[in-house]
């Protein structure tokens, strides 16, 4: 575990370098483009997180193993974790570039109908008493929610692009420099371990607060 | 399993009246909301339409598995022999037909009060709230089963099934905007396709799963 | 363009809360849970 903690330490570190000293700066957004490299492997991260709710749900409900469920409730509590910064700081990032604080556009649709949806996994979680039925009834929704993301991904996009400029799609670079999509793989690849860790150090946690508790 | 269906026929006829008051209380509601300014009315409508089948369906299927629940039937339920999902497809059945009802006054209401003419657009708008109807049902159903149990099963059960829903609800928004204006349905081809690829992918789930909730 | 380090700042720093706060949280109920006190470092991960 501390081996995974101290390597992911390293990676972030990494990633900062990258998107501080090694990538350049951005021609029409200035600096305030690098929130890039924070809000993009975020993004990812939470539907790595969610693929894994998805994966463990199914699992759960085929073999009952009890580890299934305690990774799926782990990985969905850190991919609503992600989710809320992707769109938090994409607001921020948002309101110097566009002036405003938030927008419909497809990313942020997108990523808020995510964050609600698996909140509400949180929520069915702490709302049901016996540990089995929590168990299944979450797995449930896990998979149902995770059916949904493509469904919202195509809904949002046409709802955006179809009828609307394109000036409102959320502004990046169009064909990536070298540069930038290094930094940008170097901070997926901390973020991940981040992810691995959270993950690892909450199924911890869940399997020993119910040894404590049997 | 026609034990079943009959039982779930038998309680929409108590529910049907109180969600037809609930849509008629609605309606005034979006009359006072934004009926005086024309103009805005006309945009929204399709809008306030599908907000008025979700607000209804909220309270009706939202009340599925109550009545079970309470009464100590869920046991009989979960021991009855045969395959548990078709207990989920009647269910669904049932409150399938319950929503189409009550959509369908609410069509006929909102022709009325907002003066449409709604003629010619009728099957075409059948077909979109056909669609978007089953996806609703579908998960709608099986969320209800989940909540029923829960204290505060009134307030889970929008909170789950909402955000489901959101891309169904662009989706037949957008078509009935499209319909209500005349157009064909090919031109809204591909909406129609997203709640077909839905409806199969939440009824299919729905099967599946029931079972596992079921054992609650 | 303006630099808007602030926002830069404020979301890398928001970030930084956000998951320093977490860590700690699962750090703090992993330290309540009985028999964990006597637990050093030392342990096998």
């Amino acid at each position: 575990m501390r081996v995974v903690g101290g390597v992911t330490l390293v990676a972030l570190a990494a990633g900062l370098v990258m998107a501080f000293g090694v990538a350049p700066r951005e021609m029409t957004q200035g600096n305030v483009q690098r929130i890039m490299y924070l809000h993009v492997p975020s993004v990812w991260v939470a539907y790595l997180a969610f693929a894994v709710v998805l994966v463990a749900s199914i699992v759960y409900l085929a073999r009952g193993l009890e580890g299934a469920d305690r990774l799926a409730h782990a990985s969905a509590e850190v991919g609503v974790l992600f989710t809320g910064l992707t769109i938090a700081t994409g607001s921020i990032w948002g309101k110097p570039t566009w002036g405003i604080w938030w927008t419909w556009d497809a990313r942020l649709t997108s990523v808020s109908i995510l964050f609600v949806m698996y909140l509400g996994y949180l929520l069915l979680r702490g709302m049901i008493e016996d540990p089995d039925q929590g168990a299944r009834y979450a797995a449930v929704v896990g998979i149902v929610a995770a059916f949904n993301i493509p469904l919202v991904h195509f809904s949002v996009y046409w709802w955006r692009t179809l009828h609307q400029p394109p000036s409102l799609m959320k502004p990046g670079p169009g064909t990536m420099p070298g540069v930038i999509v290094a930094a940008l793989m170097v901070n997926f690849v901390a973020f991940s371990l981040l992810y691995v860790y959270f993950v690892a150090k909450r199924v911890r946690l869940l399997r020993r607060e119910s040894e404590a508790a049997a | 399993m026609v034990w079943k269906d009959l039982l779930v026929e038998r309680r929409s006829k108590e529910t049907l009246n109180a969600l037809f008051f609930f849509a008629l209380l609605l309606l005034f509601v979006f009359q006072f909301a934004v009926g005086p300014d024309r103009e805005r009315l006309a945009g929204t409508l399709p809008g306030l339409l599908w907000l008025g089948f979700i607000l209804t369906g909220l309270l009706g299927l939202g009340r599925t598995f109550v009545v079970e629940r309470e009464n100590d039937c869920w046991e009989a339920l979960r021991l009855a022999p045969g395959d548990k999902s078709a207990i989920y497809v009647g269910k669904l059945a049932g409150n399938l037909l319950l929503m189409l009802v009550v959509e369908a006054i609410l069509v006929a209401l909102f022709g009325i009060f907002f003066n449409l003419d709604l003629a010619g657009v009728l099957p075409a708008l059948a077909v979109v709230i056909g669609l978007g109807t089953v996806a609703f049902a579908a998960v709608g159903t099986l969320f209800a089963a989940m909540t029923s149990q829960v204290r505060a099963r009134e307030l889970l059960f929008p909170v789950l099934l909402l955000p489901v829903q959101a891309p169904v609800l662009l989706a037949t928004v957008k078509a009935t905007e499209a319909v209500l204006l005349g157009e064909p349905l090919g031109s809204v081809a591909h909406w129609l396709k997203l709640l077909a690829a839905a409806d199969v992918i939440f009824v299919a789930v729905g099967v599946l799963t029931f079972d596992f909730v079921l054992e609650g | 363009m303006p630099d808007n380090w602030g926002f830069v700042l404020a979301a890398y720093g928001l970030a930084a809360v956000v998951l320093v706060a977490y860590w700690r949280r699962l750090v703090r109920r992993e330290r309540a849970l009985p028999g964990q006190s006597s637990r050093s470092t030392a342990r096998r991960p």
